[in-house]
């Protein structure tokens, strides 16, 4: 039962950078354990396909602008819950079209993949410092994480 | 009353590739604009910074083409220290760009091109994805280009490290030599590339071709501009990916200039709207004359269709045949057709991929000597590639430590973007009339800036997939009056 937590963002761009931060604290607290793996990465869309085949179980974090909350609030996801299937770009290819995609040509995608999605407040300068709401919500992040891995890691692997 | 139409894709990045529609009162249009939002702070941020940096920094601005920047960089960083990497390092190099050519095309084909010509402009919304372009040409297909593209990952990160972050380009070189008993593994790949370029041509061929409506669109006046086409060529004025000289032709195809990539601050400048972050590059020497195409106005295009037109073929075999059909079918070079860049892009598929096979056998690709140690005093360079998405210039500046003082990046979007507008205007007022908007209408207005693949990849992640488009109305005062969720 393999695991991976992927912090997916720019660490050069503000807030861009708090999934890839939020890894690197994850990596710190997970060393040592051999069923989980935690990655940061810069890549978008459709390329997210090659990272994401194989394992059974994902984690991913994100940074995302919605308007909607406030800075640095923390959104869980279910990748399932997503919606249908948009892509008017590869670069906009999403996480469901990635789904699809996979059941449709049964490639290994994983069972299940949960999103925490940090609200930011500028994901545009480059150079740019992190947000302190960004910022001050790392930890709960880092938290959140742990959570979410500590229940599938005692529970019963998930159905094969 | 004026409405003003909004095309969307809201994504984590708000105003991400839109498409503003203003519609007069009887409801034709106006004027549209296409916008991209800029990323801030590049320049001051490289500054200070050591210029051995830039390889590994402005391959992490574009989550969608790193290895692009990453070369550029890299070659940048020679011109920087004056320094000529030896010919195995040049040729490792070409190697892994036309890897990455390979891979990055068969994706823009089959997930951004597939949907409007593989499954059709017209089709309904939900077939026009990957999903519906592997409905169309099966199963065993899709799972070719995924692992196609897989195998060709492997291997530049087998020399790179990781794909995203690429540890290769050194000034002077590269960081290692191929491996003697590893250039069997690229000799196999390359075989099976250039067979899945023959195959996509193809499909290009069985679907798009016998398909007169498709060919009909490609054709149409909407989708035409006559305008200047530039790209690297090299001492035959053939296509080059990695290297040679920068060429431009006039509408009517004749040479207009060519330059070495270094002098482009004496060809290439930028114009400024006060509608747009983005600045508008056309050719110093004919002049910014608005949005115009035509041999007057400076206005110029990058990209597959584009470098076809600027050079005088392919040097390799397979793909010059591809090269001579698309200009026969489409009536002659140069192609002034926006939608043939789909076409164009798969002809240089194949040609990436008889590259890839020519290279990867040279017997001089696992010389252990890929490095020249720089000696002289860094002051200023520029490196120039064409990334997938068309001519991308980085330009450094550094003390005599080599600390970067100033950086100028030019992106292909931002070569393209006059184009661009002009595109998205042309098509948007030949399209919709009296009021009359719809989703395949729309759709047929997206496509004209999709067949660039205009790069706003910078900050798009994972989530933006899942977003609908929107399609704000506004009346004269700009107010909303109506909004369609595209979902």
């Amino acid at each position: 039962m393999k695991t991976l937590i992927l912090g997916l963002g720019n660490d050069f761009i503000a807030d861009d950078g708090a999934g890839v931060e939020a890894a690197r604290l994850l990596e710190g607290e997970l060393r040592g354990l051999d069923d989980v793996e935690v990655m940061e990465c810069a890549l978008s869309g459709a390329a997210l396909l090659d990272i994401l085949i194989d394992y059974d179980r994902v984690i991913l974090i994100d940074a995302v602008k919605t308007g909607q909350v406030k800075p640095g609030t923390i959104s869980e996801l279910w990748l399932e819950d997503l919606g249908e299937v948009i892509a008017p770009s590869p670069h906009y290819a999403g996480l469901p079209e990635l789904l699809a995609l996979a059941r449709q040509l049964e490639l290994n995608f994983p069972r299940e993949f949960v999103i925490f999605a940090v609200e930011t407040e500028d994901p545009y300068t480059i150079g740019g410092a992190m947000t302190e709401p960004v910022r001050a919500a790392l930890p709960e992040v880092v938290s959140v994480v742990l959570k979410r891995l500590a229940l599938w890691r005692t529970a019963q692997p998930c159905a094969v | 009353m004026s409405r003003t139409i909004h095309i969307d894709p809201i994504t984590r990045l708000e105003g991400h590739g839109k498409i503003d529609i203003f519609l007069n009162d009887a409801g034709d249009v106006d004027r549209a604009y296409f916008q991209v939002p800029e990323l801030r702070g590049f320049e001051k941020f490289a500054e200070g910074r050591a210029c051995e940096d830039m390889p590994q920094i402005t391959s992490r601005i574009c989550g969608v083409c790193p290895m692009a920047h990453h070369m550029a960089a890299a070659k940048a960083l020679d011109d920087l220290y004056k320094v000529d990497p030896p010919a195995p390092a040049k040729k490792l190099r070409e190697l892994i760009y036309n890897i990455f050519t390979v891979e990055d095309h068969a994706l823009h084909f089959y997930f951004l091109g597939g949907p409007d010509f593989v499954v059709g402009p017209g089709a309904p919304k939900a077939e026009r994805n990957i999903l519906g372009v592997i409905g169309k040409v099966g199963l065993e297909v899709g799972k070719q280009v995924i692992a196609a593209r897989k195998e060709l990952r492997e291997l530049i990160n087998r020399m790179c490290g990781k794909v995203i972050h690429p540890v290769f380009g050194l000034p002077g070189g590269v960081s290692k030599p191929m491996k003697k008993e590893e250039q069997q593994l690229f000799i196999d790949a390359a075989d099976r590339a250039v067979e899945f370029g023959k195959f996509s041509l193809k499909v290009f061929d069985d679907i798009v071709l016998a398909n007169s409506q498709y060919v009909d669109w490609i054709v149409s006046d909407t989708y035409t501009h006559k305008t200047y086409y530039m790209g690297l060529v090299d001492e035959n004025n053939k296509v080059n990916f990695y290297d040679g000289k920068l060429r431009v032709v006039k509408p009517d195809g004749s040479e207009y200039v060519k330059f070495n990539p270094g002098d482009y601050l004496d060809h290439v400048a930028e114009h400024v709207e006060p509608w747009s972050y983005i600045k508008f590059c056309y050719l110093k020497n004919v002049g910014w004359k608005g949005f115009e195409d035509g041999e007057q106005s400076g206005v110029y295009s990058v990209a597959p269709l584009a470098r076809l037109n600027a050079s005088t073929g392919m040097a390799t075999p397979l793909a010059q045949e591809a090269y001579e059909k698309m200009f026969a079918t489409l009536g002659g070079k140069p192609v002034h057709h926006t939608l043939a860049n789909h076409w164009a892009r798969l002809v240089e598929l194949l040609y990436a991929a008889e590259r890839m096979k020519e290279l990867a056998n040279d017997p001089e690709i696992a010389d252990p000597n890929v490095r020249a140690i720089p000696k002289n005093k860094p002051a200023e360079g520029v490196g120039v590639v064409e990334a997938p998405r068309g001519t991308l210039f980085h330009h450094y500046k550094t003390d005599d430590r080599g600390v970067m003082t100033h950086a100028n990046l030019i992106v292909a979007t931002q070569n393209n973007a006059a184009r661009i507008a002009l595109s998205v205007d042309k098509a948007a007022k030949g399209l919709i009339k009296k009021g009359e908007v719809n989703d395949a209408l729309l759709n047929m207005v997206e496509m004209a800036f999709r067949a660039y693949d205009p790069c706003h990849g910078c900050a798009t992640h994972a989530l933006p997939g899942q977003m609908p488009l929107v399609v704000r109305l506004h009346d004269s005062g700009m107010n909303v009056v109506s909004e369609v969720k595209r979902n």
